[in-house]
């Protein structure tokens, strides 16, 4: 794959940003940058072609399972990418705060920091900002069931209804909503399959979520959750200290060892490696 | 004197200005935004880019019922334009019905000028009536194809 190196380097914040990156960093930034390029390449030769692409069915997904050294589920700091080998982790401050954590084991985030800016420049409340800041921060931990995981991981820390939008924003993907804004994405047939019905938890869970005073505190996350990377987009945490500062409840003790119900998640996301 | 084929060539050519002007509509202007409809066309998968467009790769896909009617719009940030935030346009129906974009206005005075694509998710075989971006309404009977 050629790779617009003037464009990658725009991506990551431009010329400045990349010399305070370390060659981890770099490296795993380069690795996210080709796959996004991939996928939109496979979107473009969908749509350039004339024909509707073709979306896998729930069983061919299924097929592909024992295909693999892995679950589909792991988290990202688990697995090399498309089957090499893991890097060695920088280790983590004594007291790590939520931007190291973005730095050294969310990075590079691109996703999540999109989603977030376009929620600043859209004109969203501070809650909401933050919530799509860090609505699929747990990827790096866990995949299934992120909404509830990642809420949990958050929630200690942040506004009940930022915690409350990252927890229900995974069962609002699934649920078209045109007048909000919101359209059913044409990756989820691929990566779901095109014959997929969600599971009755997470049906039962929307039927809730209508009629809740805060379903558009979820929603507004799914409009944001882009999915995207745009090469001319300059992304990084720089514009979101203030709502961090103002929103997230840093512990003294760094994350991790502030002895909050999920402290151990934080911890298993600074040691990855560890046996047991 | 032009030659009889230079004029038909030439006759050709004005009537086929005449006649994108006609479908490109007249322009309007809000908040130092000029915008012109320049299409509408039904389409089975639409891009949920934003406006102006970036490289988003998510796509709106057509489902059994309904349709992708995806209408663009040229863009023109003149000197009296001032930032703000612009809500998301909307188009109404033949039958009065209105029907929302998931496409948003992101930095709308961002670039110069620009065009962008908003798909609206409508019943089977909808006419459209017009498009509404802010305080502008633009007729879309004589632009629909």
């Amino acid at each position: 794959m050629e790779i617009d190196r003037r464009a990658f380097i725009a991506s990551l914040g431009g010329a400045a940003a990349v010399s305070l990156m370390d060659h981890e960093a770099k490296a795993e930034a380069l690795e996210h940058y080709m796959e996004e390029q991939l996928d939109e390449m496979v979107a473009a030769q969908g749509q350039g072609s004339g024909q509707p692409e073709k979306f896998p069915t729930v069983a061919e997904i299924e097929a592909q399972i024992e295909t693999r050294p892995f679950r589909r589920g792991t988290g990202g700091v688990f697995t090399g990418q498309r089957g090499q080998n893991v890097k060695k982790l920088e280790p983590m401050p004594d007291k790590p705060t939520l931007q190291d954590f973005f730095r050294l084991r969310f990075a590079p985030a691109n996703h999540v920091l999109q989603s977030a800016t376009r929620a600043l420049k859209t004109g969203m409340s501070e809650e909401i900002v933050l919530a799509c800041l860090l609505h699929d921060c747990v990827l790096s931990l866990i995949k299934p069931d992120h909404g509830w995981w990642g809420a949990q991981l958050f929630e200690p820390y942040i506004p009940e209804k930022s915690a409350f939008a990252i927890r229900y924003h995974q069962t609002l993907r699934f649920f078209p909503d045109e007048q909000a804004g919101y359209e059913y994405p044409d990756q989820y047939y691929r990566i779901f399959g095109h014959d997929y019905t969600p599971p009755q938890y997470i049906q039962d869970t929307y039927k809730m979520l209508k009629n809740h005073k805060w379903y558009m505190e979820p929603r507004l996350v799914t409009v944001n959750d882009l999915y995207a990377f745009d090469p001319n987009a300059k992304v990084s945490i720089e514009p979101f200290q203030d709502i961090i500062g103002r929103h997230f409840k840093q512990p003294k003790e760094g994350l991790g060892y502030d002895n909050s119900p999920s402290a151990h998640m934080w911890r298993t996301l600074a040691r990855p490696d560890n046996p047991l | 004197m032009p030659k009889p084929r230079s004029f038909c060539a030439l006759f050709l050519f004005t009537a086929t200005v005449a006649v994108a002007f006609a479908q490109a509509g007249k322009p309007q202007t809000v908040n130092g935004l000029e915008m012109t409809v320049t299409s509408v066309e039904k389409m089975e998968k639409a891009s949920l880019r934003d406006c102006p467009p970036g490289t988003n790769t998510v796509n709106a896909v057509q489902r059994p019922g309904d349709e992708l009617a995806v209408v663009t719009v040229k863009f023109k940030v003149l000197p009296d334009f001032k930032s703000t935030t612009m809500k998301r346009p909307t188009v109404t129906a033949a039958d009065g019905k209105t029907y929302n974009t998931s496409v948003q206005f992101v930095d709308v005075g961002s670039v110069p000028e620009y065009s962008c694509s908003f798909p609206f998710r409508v019943a089977a075989g909808t006419t459209l009536k017009s498009l509404q971006i802010e305080t502008a309404t633009f007729d879309l009977a004589g632009v629909a194809k």
